[in-house]
């Protein structure tokens, strides 16, 4: 039973981070309705910086994010300028196959740069929250775990916050809904893009600091976060930050407690056969309308 | 038909075929003809994608599934079993078929974005089954190891020879019999239909065709042929493993080569093998385990670039090309047509 209780509790954690880094893709797609297929890459190059701060100027992985945090917005947002915007703008109104081979060429190239420049080999940052568990009558889960479930859950509400009380947060919101109806109100909708972008960065960000303490950085580290949040993505409904939260909760649940109690390649399936599931008889997600 | 081979626009795809027959009577060097081995096997891929994702706009981000389950269909078949290869191969196509077949019924429901998504998620829970899997009842799949095929000395009958020569005619063969089919498809009423689908499935659907027949079945021919590709892999390395023949790199690396040739066309996945194929293979070769990762990496330069720059892939600027030299040399089949020509 305590094991069962300790499984719920880390799937939740889990959860609550995996839905962080969903809720960047589903930003990117709410507002430009392209579906990035470079998240997971971009989760990667989070990992990178994280971990380069902390290895050659020693600054740890939480306290690292003031420095990585403005860097990757501002590599978001030249990305999303520089790169998208113009097959963006080519493409509008099109089937979109355009933007997600774009971003399919993104993953290879940020991909095979990192194993070119970084090796191949797995490297790890040992912090001091690394390995620490936190022992409650029995129920033991580890903390760096429980920082990245508790901390995750206040990066989406506090962006929650953000885009629904802010000025630029509604301007966001307004652009994902009526691109031009945005535009004609005098918002500049390629900017817009270009800051949901930076923001998606950002997020990635946090949840590498969150990650680091746990999890070994090397040049595929990102693909398993990006067939996650693709499935949290859809299964919340995709372009919604709530939705992804509950998605990000309900895939580290299941993954979790099937591990616990079958095995880890049936989470690893079943994760999958609900994603396709839902793909077909809801694809406007559990939570969606 | 004789006298029309005095027509360049006759006789430069024969000089072609007839360079390509007489290959390995030319090049002695063997790490040479693996890389037109490789060219040819690629473009035979990338065709075999190109028939649902290419024609019908139904990108797909995970054929590598069929690869796989050609390769090891006929694999498990004749390691476990005696059975020759080349009777496998079939028994495979047909088996990715009906997968194909029975995953498109639900999945073709999905458009744009979600039915790529869903691509990769079967390409996944295949990948992860079979990986994870040492055995299903009697049949071994040896999980993440990957099975070895004996090699039994040179054996026509088995699908093995020792030659690299013999192993090129091969796949100049299905090389041949995929660009036939893609011709024949593309050509025909259904190849009307999936073009149309491609363009706008809603009109296509008002307009009367069979929207989700016709990409069941292109979607059952693209399986079969790309089943019949996994075999031949299978056989010409003499190993397959989960994280190779069913990876999701392998599906990208397909739908890229279709996509930078030009999809939907005939010609346009043997060009982006041509431009992809000597790429990551001499990389491979020359660069070797030291530089891991170096012609993917050109492959998503190219991808990036292509897309930004060239949205319908080389073929376009190929053809106008091909058309002027047809021109130079006085042909006078496209002259009458003002230079227009077929198109590729």
């Amino acid at each position: 039973m305590q094991t069962l209780i300790a499984a719920t509790l880390n799937g939740l954690f889990m959860g609550s981070l995996y839905g962080l880094i969903a809720v960047g893709l589903s930003l990117v797609f709410g507002v430009m309705k392209i579906i990035n297929f470079a998240h997971g890459a971009l989760v990667m190059v989070g990992m990178y910086a994280v971990f380069y701060m902390w290895s050659l100027i020693g600054l740890d992985p939480y306290l690292s994010l003031v420095v990585v945090v403005p860097v990757l917005f501002l590599f978001g947002y030249f990305l999303q300028g520089k790169v998208i915007n113009p097959v963006l703008k080519r493409e509008f109104g099109r089937n979109g196959h355009a933007v997600i081979l774009l971003t399919v060429g993104l993953t290879l190239v940020l991909q095979n740069a990192a194993l070119l420049f970084f090796g191949a080999y797995y490297k790890a940052a040992k912090t001091f929250v690394s390995g620490m568990t936190w022992d409650m009558g029995g129920v033991v889960t580890s903390v760096p775990r429980l920082i990245a479930g508790v901390v995750g859950a206040i990066v989406i509400l506090g962006l929650q916050l953000m885009l629904s009380k802010t000025d630029l947060g509604k301007a966001i919101r307004a652009t994902g809904q009526d691109r031009e109806a945005a535009g004609l109100m005098g918002i500049n909708d390629y900017k817009i893009y270009n800051i949901a972008f930076g923001l998606c960065l950002a997020i990635l960000g946090i949840a590498a600091a969150l990650m680091l303490p746990m999890y070994y950085v090397q040049p595929e580290a990102g693909k398993i976060f990006e067939m996650r949040s693709f499935v949290i993505a859809v299964l919340g409904g995709i372009g919604s930050l709530s939705g992804a939260f509950y998605g990000g909760l309900i895939v580290g649940l299941i993954e979790s407690v099937t591990a616990q109690v079958w095995s880890a390649t049936a989470a690893e399936m079943l994760i999958f056969v609900v994603f396709i599931g839902v793909l077909l008889y809801k694809p406007s997600g559990l939570l969606g309308k | 038909m004789l006298r029309r081979l005095r027509y360049p626009s006759y006789f430069l795809p024969f000089l072609f075929l007839l360079i390509l027959g007489l290959l390995p009577f030319i090049i002695n060097n063997e790490y040479i003809l693996q890389v037109f081995i490789m060219f040819l096997f690629n473009a035979y891929l990338a065709s075999g994608w190109n028939i649902i994702s290419g024609f019908a706009g139904q990108l797909s981000l995970g054929h590598a599934a069929f690869v796989g389950i050609g390769a090891y269909t006929s694999t498990i078949l004749f390691v476990q079993w005696g059975i020759s290869p080349w009777i496998g191969m079939i028994f495979g196509g047909v088996i990715a078929a009906i997968f194909g077949w029975l995953i498109g019924y639900p999945v073709f429901k999905l458009r744009g974005p979600y039915y790529a998504l869903a691509t990769i998620a079967y390409g996944e829970i295949i990948r992860i089954f079979i990986q994870n899997t040492k055995a299903v009842g009697p049949i071994e799949l040896k999980g993440a190891e990957g099975i070895l095929i004996p090699f039994k000395g040179s054996s026509p009958a088995l699908f093995q020879f020792e030659t690299k020569a013999a192993y090129y005619y091969v796949a100049l063969a299905m090389f041949l019999l995929v660009l036939l089919l893609s011709y024949k498809i593309k050509n025909s009423k259904m190849g009307y239909y999936l073009s149309a689908i491609g363009n706008d499935q809603d009109a296509a659907e008002s307009l009367g065709v069979n929207t989700s027949k016709m990409k069941l079945t292109a979607s059952a021919i693209s399986a079969f042929v790309m089943a019949l590709g996994g075999t031949f892999y299978a056989q010409f390395l003499l190993y397959i493993n989960p994280q190779g023949v069913l990876s999701g790199d392998f599906s990208t690396e397909i739908a890229v080569i279709g996509i930078i040739g030009g999809e939907g066309t005939v010609f346009g996945p043997v060009l982006g093998s041509l431009i992809l194929t000597p790429l990551s293979e001499l990389t491979r070769i020359y660069l070797g385990g030291r530089f891991a990762g170096v012609h993917l990496l050109a492959y998503g330069l190219i991808l990036m670039a292509v897309v930004t720059h060239i949205p319908h892939g080389v073929i376009g600027t190929f053809s106008k090309l091909y058309h002027r030299i047809l021109l130079k040399l006085g042909d006078p089949v496209v002259s009458a047509k003002t230079g227009a020509g077929k198109t590729l």
